[in-house]
């Protein structure tokens, strides 16, 4: 880890070493929500980029919306794959996040997919609508409790 | 060695006779008495012409388009059978080949392409996904459209993930016979 | 340049392209607020291919998925479909046979070539130059049919399977490969005399469009794009992946960032790839194409995973959530294209609109890629 990463350890809790050669990742975080924009920030100072942002579904066994962000730097391959958990079980509707599209552009439209497939709101962002499905769809097609292979008819 | 199968048309695309009937270029119609004037010669003639410069839309939808795109390129040669003046604008076109997974998001956009498209008109479904949804069609899906007869009445459909170029070839000579053969072929 | 300072001269109108435009690329759709013949805003719609990819991961188990890794970006599928494999073998820890190493390099590579020439001749096409495309498409089909003898399909592979190749090439592949890297060398000293030499092209090119680099890392841009704007990342070099590290090759960087450089770039790959072809097929040896002892179910393990492949556009990522179970819990496909573009709003503004076509065609997307 460079040492402009060292602020991590005051901003992120469980942080583990990872087995790269098996998982592809070199290190793991967890962040609170508050601390998110602060972590992400970190990493792009240090010349990082914002590689990948998507959602796990977690409301049924952790009841939690997990974001999931990874960050590599260009130079030298060093993966963080930092976990943000939002509070809410089955019934809860709203997952609010704080955007990070105004420190890095790649985050504007990534954003926008976990907003359509996952129903995550992030506040402060200053277009967030539909990408990839019809404007006037009002699913979370990524939810687990969206048409599962159980319930079909066929 | 095991019995060769002669019959050449094995292969062949298969014919939709329940698509829309092709439109009669004097407007009469089928079901109608017999007109007073009858231009046979001249609907012949002019479906004659139909066959053999059929224009069609330059429109890819995903994968099927790329072989769309080989066929109408230099191997293939798509111009061999008058059908390789891709038009850029739906007003200019005759034949739509619906090449690639039709989207819930795309379907609107396709109908009203169809619309602004002049009579008569024909449309070829290419590929798997314009059939019933091809690889993409599974329970509880939410984004594709499966089948482009859903949308668009079909005239000729072409199997295949994608097809190949000489698959589309092939559809379209018989799309051809059945331009040709105006409303004769399609009873 | 911003779209807030309504300009004294000139009223602001909005221009529609696509989704169904000739040049726009399959069913992208550009809302562009013009002011005259400048761009003040661009603004992509995209998702009118999507296909639910992810969801359908989730739905099917690790074997099923695969046909599908190919269909998500089907000009470099090859790559798609083997960089899954290679991904599933990573996390359950199956060894690939040598052979079936130097079989993956040679039809990745090929693919490759294939994806840049069809880049290039549906470039020229839009930019007005139709002789060109004609050209590369003779090339390309000459690439899909030495892929289609041993694969069996021309564009949406499944060539892959956990654990090597379904086919094993024999000595004809090989030689056909040969020739056609001599066919293709010869071919590209005649598009530089042709393209790449040509007034009418660097005009056109030259200092429009040009990412720079700081906004390219902003945006996660990666690929040829990321390489023409002065960062030399190659997942090949950086994470070195299904044997890469073992051929000599070198990853082309250039600093303009403009769409000549894109142009340059990747003109510079095809010669990179026929390198490694060559050094491939040279070194290739005897033996199995599939490991001996294979496990019947493809279960994966508790935990997560990233892998990265290097597509004919960029860094293809997969991030893998498993459950013990053989269906993943959640794939996501980070695909190259989806970032590519994502940075062209922001690089639009302030152009030509003739200039839009040239740039939108130099990042080189593929649509369903993007809309998954």
């Amino acid at each position: 880890m460079s040492d402009g990463l060292q602020a991590l350890a005051d901003l992120t809790s469980a942080s583990e070493e990872m087995d790269y050669g098996k998982t592809g990742l070199h290190q793991r975080h967890t962040a609170s929500l508050e601390n998110v924009l602060k972590v992400g920030k970190t990493f792009l100072d240090e010349g990082y980029i914002l590689e990948m942002l998507t959602c796990q579904d977690l409301r049924e066994k952790e009841e939690v919306m997990r974001l999931c962000y990874t960050f590599n730097s260009l130079d030298a391959v060093d993966r963080h794959l930092v976990h943000v958990d939002i509070a809410g079980g089955l019934a809860s509707e709203q997952f609010e996040a704080p955007t990070m599209s105004n420190l890095t552009g790649g985050a504007n439209w990534q954003e926008r997919e976990v907003f359509e497939m996952y129903g995550v709101t992030f506040t402060g962002h200053n277009e967030l609508e539909r990408l990839l499905l019809p404007e006037d769809a009002d699913f979370f097609p990524l939810r687990k409790d969206f048409g599962r292979i159980e319930d079909a008819d066929e | 060695m095991g019995k060769i199968d002669k019959d050449p048309k094995r292969f062949l695309p298969l014919v939709n006779r329940s698509a829309t009937p092709v439109v009669d270029p004097a407007g009469a119609d089928a079901s109608a008495d017999p007109a007073v004037v009858r231009l046979a010669l001249l609907d012949d003639l002019l479906n004659m012409g139909r066959a053999n410069s059929l224009w069609p839309l330059t429109f890819g939808l995903a994968c099927c388009a790329m072989e769309m795109m080989a066929a109408g390129a230099s191997k293939y040669d798509l111009d061999r059978f008058g059908a390789g003046v891709f038009r850029p604008s739906a007003r200019q076109a005759d034949v739509m080949i619906l090449a690639g997974t039709i989207s819930r998001k795309m379907a609107p956009v396709i109908r009203q392409l169809w619309d602004q498209m002049p009579g008569p008109k024909w449309a070829i479904a290419m590929g798997g996904c314009t059939i019933d949804g091809g690889p993409f069609k599974y329970p509880n899906q939410y984004a594709i459209v499966e089948g482009a007869d859903k949308i668009v009445p079909v005239d000729i459909y072409i199997p295949g993930c994608p097809p190949r170029p000489e698959a589309l070839i092939a559809g379209i000579l018989q799309l051809k016979e059945k331009v040709k053969a105006g409303r004769k072929f399609n009873p | 340049m911003s779209s807030d300072s309504q300009a004294s001269e000139g009223e602001v109108y909005s221009l529609n392209m696509g989704p169904q435009h000739p040049s726009m690329h399959g069913v992208l759709r550009l809302l562009l607020d013009l002011r005259g013949e400048e761009v003040i805003r661009a603004k992509p719609v995209i998702g009118y291919s999507h296909r639910a990819h992810e969801k359908m991961a989730e739905n099917r188990n690790t074997l099923q998925f695969l046909p599908n890794t190919s269909r998500v970006d089907y000009l470099s599928g090859m790559i798609y479909n083997l960089g899954y494999c290679q991904a599933i073998e990573k996390l359950l820890g199956i060894d690939v046979p040598e052979r079936a190493i130097y079989i993956r390099v040679i039809v990745n590579e090929l693919n490759r070539i294939a994806s840049h020439l069809l880049w290039f001749g549906t470039f020229l096409l839009d930019l007005g130059g139709i002789t060109p495309f004609l050209y590369s498409f003779d090339d390309r089909e000459e690439i899909l049919d030495i892929l289609d003898q041993v694969t069996g399909s021309r564009l949406t592979y499944c060539y892959g399977r956990f654990g090597g190749v379904t086919w094993d090439v024999d000595e004809t592949f090989l030689t056909r490969a040969t020739a056609f890297l001599a066919r293709i060398r010869e071919r590209l000293h005649m598009y530089k005399q042709l393209v790449t030499d040509n007034v009418i092209l660097r005009e056109r090119c030259t200092g429009v469009g040009v990412v720079s680099e700081a906004l390219a890392k902003s945006y996660g841009v990666t690929g040829p794009s990321l390489r023409a704007s002065g960062v030399a990342y190659d997942v090949r070099k950086a994470e070195p992946y299904g044997g890469y590290d073992r051929f000599d090759f070198e990853v082309p960087v250039l600093h303009e960032g403009d769409t000549m450089a894109r142009f340059h770039i990747r003109i510079r790959e095809i010669e990179e790839s026929c390198k490694i072809i060559e050094q491939a097929i040279e070194a290739i040896p005897e033996g199995e194409i599939l490991p001996k002892k294979m496990p019947k179910r493809f279960k994966l393990p508790e935990g997560e995973y990233y892998f990265a492949v290097e597509s004919a556009r960029g860094h293809f990522g997969m991030y893998i959530v498993g459950d013990g179970s053989d269906i993943p819990v959640k794939l996501k496909l980070r695909t190259p294209s989806f970032s590519n573009l994502s940075a062209m709003p922001e690089t639009l503004a302030g152009t030509m609109l003739a200039d839009t076509i040239a740039i939108v065609g130099s990042i080189d997307v593929v649509m369903p890629e993007i809309d998954r």
